[in-house]
């Protein structure tokens, strides 16, 4: 069994092999990574300070990435919008994968909840992903975690179909069989001998949905109906800034071209991962 | 085989109604008064109160469902709050940009995507396809509306080429030529969702070209551009064909950011729009109407589906 | 690919024909708006931008001139009884509605009642009208209970204001605005179509019959050179610069002041101030809350403000705004700097000192504001700060512009709530005035220097009377201004005969391209 898993799973050196990009992409991440984590330690500025006398700054010592209308620092905010991103893909990724995940392993496993749960599934999946988000965050108040919540909730349903076709293809596999012969219960079966399997696919599926999440969060952010406006991501960066795209090009510049390359790295690492996946689940999961 | 397709058409239907329902409770649990914000400044409470009565909107929400659905079931989705005129002749408005829009942004995506799929299919492997599905994932990183932002100062403001936003109605002064006006808004749209289609193409084409008669095409000593077009692609297509179903319903409102960027007087502006007034019965309207077209299609789909490929229906 | 992608497009622009020139012909001006009115009803909505369309297709019997005051439009003249309670108008007989109907005093009657007893400001005149009568077939009367001031002011002010209509459109209507069937005025453009989402549009009335006289501010001659006017909603404002550099607007409104320098120093762009300033209002709760009626405190938070930064960050470049306590800008009537050196302390220290005094212990204060005006915002985000330096515990709650004036009528809602006001031509137009007006600013001392104020018609004793007020509110602090903007709009150098600013709202009339 354990065997099996670690063939199935994913070496870092094969994703990797002979893709260079991708392992730049890799290098990306890990650098947004420390930047989200020490943000507070390393940003030379607070990035809510406000300061007239220093407003819409061009590049250079002292603002790195210029300031803003506000005055603010723009790389400051940078930094912990770095933060923000992070934030917002693990939490939809989880969000997503959790719920996602078990409605699709339950609804294959149990035939009649199934029934049940995959409709309530396809109500949420005739509504397609950006209206769903916008009305949902009409409705809730903007903050963090609703926004977190709404973009999971709607990767949530994509997820679930996912898992559910997935776990259908394991389900009476000649391996389950055997556990189940040998006494194995219900939740054993899903959780120790189905689920295991589904690991490698749910962890390139998960980086899909981190780097859709990036996007939605910032197109939300665009339309005024995604985080407060008073907290610095990325993509409130752009929306507050953005009648500057002449005036003061850098603050319009730094923050896309942070969200395009982070976005591209999550997704080519993902693209990397699914071509060494188990060739049965390469063709269910989304992604670009 | 008929099963198939009744039971089918059956599920649509509860599906449907679900929907609209969810849709309803969804839109009435949104805050803001949509009086208040038609009477403006200056209204008193009263005024509001009076107007709030006569819209109907403090019945209780149930009865306002079945009010609107009895309408929606023959064929009236009531009236706009703000624009006083029929709810479906607001959409009807909007439905020309949006479908002209989405119509353009697919021909792009088949003028670009499929030639690169079929290229970096057949160049499985090489720097040639590792080069276009960089490119394709590349597209698919940019956040529509930076992009838009930047195609307008460059294309419309710096070079002048194309008009910067708006969109007058073909059956207005300019005819077709006013399809000038969907240029950029069509390329930002297409860049994200090229990459999709590219993938499919790509991947669908190195399914196939396992299969049986494509090996015995090469037994035949066929030339491999031959085998590619003929045999691959066309078996390809049907996988493709489908994905463009569901990428051309989710193009219609994937716009809601386009359509605010250029200005576009499209249906994904106008629910935008309608959130802000609180416009209900347009915001319900448009929404219904992009989830009948998201399942018909989704049922289209799955009818072809089981109608080339009979295996599907027996599962 | 990038390179390969570009040439396709360009080859297919060239097959679109892009080289020509834009389909519209010179006789269409293209407006771009920052949205869509709910209607063009003037009687009932007070919106500028339904104005800024609707005054070019109705009249109302004065309107001001360059200088504010008030002069005949659809009037030929007028006198008022020694106790001023008696006033008679004569109307011009030459004037023709869009319909082809001439008219009359039954037209004027009848548009008159309907506003004074539906229309938004027209209560506050006809609160002290007894009768309204037509004493010709071109004359009206109108008697009074008591003399009332600025009737020729509200009667010149059409935002809000009484437009004339047919007596056939008035029969019948109340609160609910009238229909785009019904759009049917005097003015030197009629209604044509509203497309929603996409644009309105007037045509020229070719019957139009002009008053007389050389154009001043809205006085004086009128002459429709444009076929056609379109307003369209266009509201990203970088989407209404870039188009309006692009060519594809003729004129677009509301534009961002960092902006300025960078549309003066572009020669294809005019820039055209808009006269009157707009002025930012923190309203405060008197109804409910901690501030209902503790007026030292509420002085406390006006203290601890200083009103420059936060100008300076919503607005940017200096000379589009002005850090000004006077209620109406300077050079005009009304200015006046009673009370104003309360304007903007930005004393954190005192401010720590009158709170405590004024039994502040640290209870927090909701304060509403909304992102669709950026400039509200932003301000926001600085007085929160400010407020915060000096002790304050702001509680601050951002919704959009519909949710906040739902919860703005809610007493239990709020404490503080953000808004703007524009120009008005009088003092007793302005919102505090209001005792219905969110706030519900309703004090004995208001109630005596209002009632003065209105009932006297000598302009001297009204401004002083103002000036009370004015001292009032800084002392009373129902709400705190904070400070002028002046907002601009940018046209197309090709647009002849607008001047460098606008009165209120622009027109094109005497406009041509």
């Amino acid at each position: 069994m354990i065997d099996a898993i670690k063939n199935r799973a994913i070496s870092i050196r094969r994703v990797f092999a002979g893709r260079k990009v991708a392992a730049l992409g890799a290098i990306w991440l890990c650098i947004v990574l420390v930047a989200a984590v020490f943000a507070p330690w390393v940003a030379p500025f607070d990035p809510l300070e406000i300061d007239p006398v220093a407003r819409l700054t061009e590049p250079g010592a002292p603002y790195l990435f210029g300031t803003d209308h506000f005055g603010r620092d723009t790389f400051s905010r940078a930094l912990h919008g770095a933060r923000m991103a992070i934030l917002i893909g693990v939490g939809s990724v989880l969000i997503a994968l959790i719920l996602g995940g078990l409605v699709g392993m339950l609804s294959a496993y149990f035939t009649k909840l199934g029934h049940v749960l995959m409709r309530a599934v396809d109500v949420l999946m005739a509504f397609p992903a950006l209206l769903l988000a916008l009305v949902l965050m009409t409705l809730l108040e903007r903050s963090v975690a609703n926004t977190i919540i709404v973009i999971g909730l709607v990767y949530a349903a994509t997820t679930s179909r996912i898992l559910f076709g997935m776990t259908l293809k394991l389900k009476n596999d000649v391996f389950i069989d055997a556990a189940r012969c040998s006494g194995a219960g219900h939740f054993s079966l899903l959780f120790r001998h189905i689920l295991p399997n589904l690991l490698s696919p749910l962890l390139v599926q998960a980086t899909f949905i981190f780097a859709f999440a990036q996007l939605q969060a910032a197109a939300l952010d665009f339309l005024g109906l995604g985080l407060p406006p008073e907290v610095p991501s990325w993509g409130n960066m752009l929306s507050e800034e953005r009648i500057y795209i002449t005036r003061a090009p850098w603050l319009l510049l730094f923050p896309g071209l942070l969200i395009i390359f982070s976005v591209f790295s999550v997704n080519l690492v993902g693209d990397a991962m699914r071509d060494s996946l188990d060739p049965r689940f390469k063709d269910d999961i989304a992604g670009v | 085989m008929l099963s198939y397709f009744i039971k089918r058409v059956l599920a649509f239907i509860p599906t449907l109604i679900a929907a609209s329902m969810l849709i309803f409770l969804f839109i009435h649990l949104i805050p803001g008064d949509p009086a208040a914000v038609l009477l403006g400044d200056t209204a008193t409470p009263e005024d509001i109160a009076a107007l709030t009565r006569e819209l109907g909107l403090d019945e209780p929400i149930w009865r306002q469902y079945i009010h609107w659905f009895g309408g929606v079931i023959q064929g009236d989705l009531g009236q706009s709050l703000f624009f006083k005129t029929p709810v479906l002749s607001v959409i009807a408005d909007g439905a020309e940009t949006s479908l002209l829009l989405a119509l353009m942004t697919m021909t792009w995506i088949v003028i670009f995507g499929v030639p690169i799929g079929i290229l970096s299919a057949t160049h499985h492997g090489t720097w040639i396809d590792q080069l276009t599905s960089g490119f394709a994932i590349f597209f698919a990183s940019i956040p529509t509306f930076w992009l838009g932002l930047y195609l307008i100062l460059f294309f419309a403001v710096g070079l002048g080429w194309f008009p910067s936003s708006g969109f007058p109605s073909i059956s207005d002064d300019g005819g077709w030529r006013n399809l000038r006006y969907l240029l950029l808004p069509s390329l930002t749209l297409a860049a994200p969702n090229a990459a999709l289609i590219i993938r499919l193409v790509r991947s669908s084409m190195l399914d196939v070209a396992k299969e049986d008669h494509v090996r015995t095409a090469k037994a035949k000593g066929l030339s491999p551009a031959k085998i590619a077009i003929k045999h691959v692609f066309r078996n390809a297509l049907i996988a493709v064909a489908a994905a463009f179903g569901f990428t051309f319903a989710a193009l219609i409102s994937e716009a809601v950011v386009t359509e605010t960027v250029f200005s576009l007087p499209g249906v994904g502006r106008l629910v935008v729009q309608s959130i802000l007034r609180r416009d209900y019965p347009v915001i319900q309207g448009v929404i219904l109407i992009i989830v009948l077209l998201y399942l018909s299609i989704n049922l289209i789909v799955d009818l072809a589906y089981g109608w080339l490929d009979p295996r599907v229906s027996l599962q | 690919m990038k390179v390969r992608s570009m040439f396709r497009v360009a080859v297919l622009a060239a097959a679109f024909g892009f080289g020509a020139a834009p389909a519209m012909a010179d006789g269409m001006l293209r407006y771009a708006t920052v949205g869509e009115p709910p209607s063009l009803d003037q009687h009932v909505l007070t919106s500028d931008l339904a104005t800024t369309i609707a005054h070019h297709m109705f009249e109302g019997l004065y309107t001001f001139n360059a200088a504010n005051a008030p002069v005949n439009l659809l009037a030929k003249g007028d006198s008022v009884s020694d106790d001023g309670k008696t006033i008679t108008i004569s109307l011009r007989d030459d004037v023709t509605f869009h319909d082809g109907q001439a008219m009359t005093s039954a037209d004027v009657v009848a548009s008159m009642q309907r506003w004074g007893e539906h229309g938004s400001r027209g209560p506050l005149l006809f609160g002290n009208v007894e009768s309204i009568e037509a004493s010709g077939d071109h004359e009206i009367t109108i008697k009074m209970s008591a003399p009332f001031g600025p009737w020729k002011n509200l009667l010149a002010f059409i935002n809000g204001g009484p437009a004339i209509y047919p007596a056939s459109v008035m029969e019948g209507a109340t609160k609910e605005p009238i229909t785009p069937e019904q759009y049917i005025g005097t003015g030197p453009f009629k209604f044509s179509e509203w497309e929603p989402n996409r644009h309105v549009e007037l045509v020229r009335f070719d019957e139009y019959a002009s008053p007389e006289g050389e154009p001043d501010g809205y006085g004086g001659a009128r002459k429709a050179e444009f076929d056609s006017i379109r307003f369209m909603p266009v509201p990203d404002v970088g989407t209404r610069v870039a188009g309006l550099q692009a060519g594809d607007y003729d004129y677009a409104e509301s534009i961002p002041g960092d902006l300025y320098a960078e549309m003066e120093a572009d020669a294809n762009v005019k820039t055209i101030l808009n006269g009157g300033p707009i002025f930012g209002l923190v309203f405060m709760n008197s109804k409910e809350g901690p501030l209902k009626d503790n007026f030292a405190l509420r002085r406390a938070i006006q203290t601890a403000i200083d009103k420059t930064p936060a100008l300076q960050v919503a607005i940017g470049p200096e000379g589009l705004w002005r850090a000004n306590g006077s209620f109406l800008p300077e050079g005009n009537v009304w200015y006046t700097d009673s009370g104003a050196d309360h304007f903007s302390k930005g004393d954190a220290e005192a401010s720590k000192t009158m709170a405590a005094e004024a039994g502040y212990e640290g209870d927090p204060i909701k304060f509403m504001v909304s992102t669709n005006y950026p400039f509200h915002y932003d301000k926001a985000i600085v007085y929160t700060k400010q407020l915060a330096a000096a002790g304050f515990n702001i509680d601050l709650q951002v919704y959009d512009w519909a949710t906040l004036i739902e919860k703005r009528a809610q007493p239990d809602q709020w404490d503080l709530f953000f808004t703007h006001h524009g120009f008005v031509p009088d003092p007793i137009l302005i919102s505090v005035m209001n005792d219905d007006y969110p706030g519900w600013w309703t004090t004995a001392e208001k109630a005596d220097l209002k009632a003065k104020f209105t009932a006297s018609s000598d302009p001297a004793e009204r401004q002083a009377i103002w000036g009370e007020i004015q001292a009032l509110i800084y002392d009373q602090v129902p709400t705190m201004k904070t400070g002028d903007v002046y907002t601009y709009n940018i046209a197309s150098p090709k647009l002849n005969g607008l001047g460098d600013a606008t009165l209120i709202w622009p027109h094109f009339w005497n406009v041509s391209k």
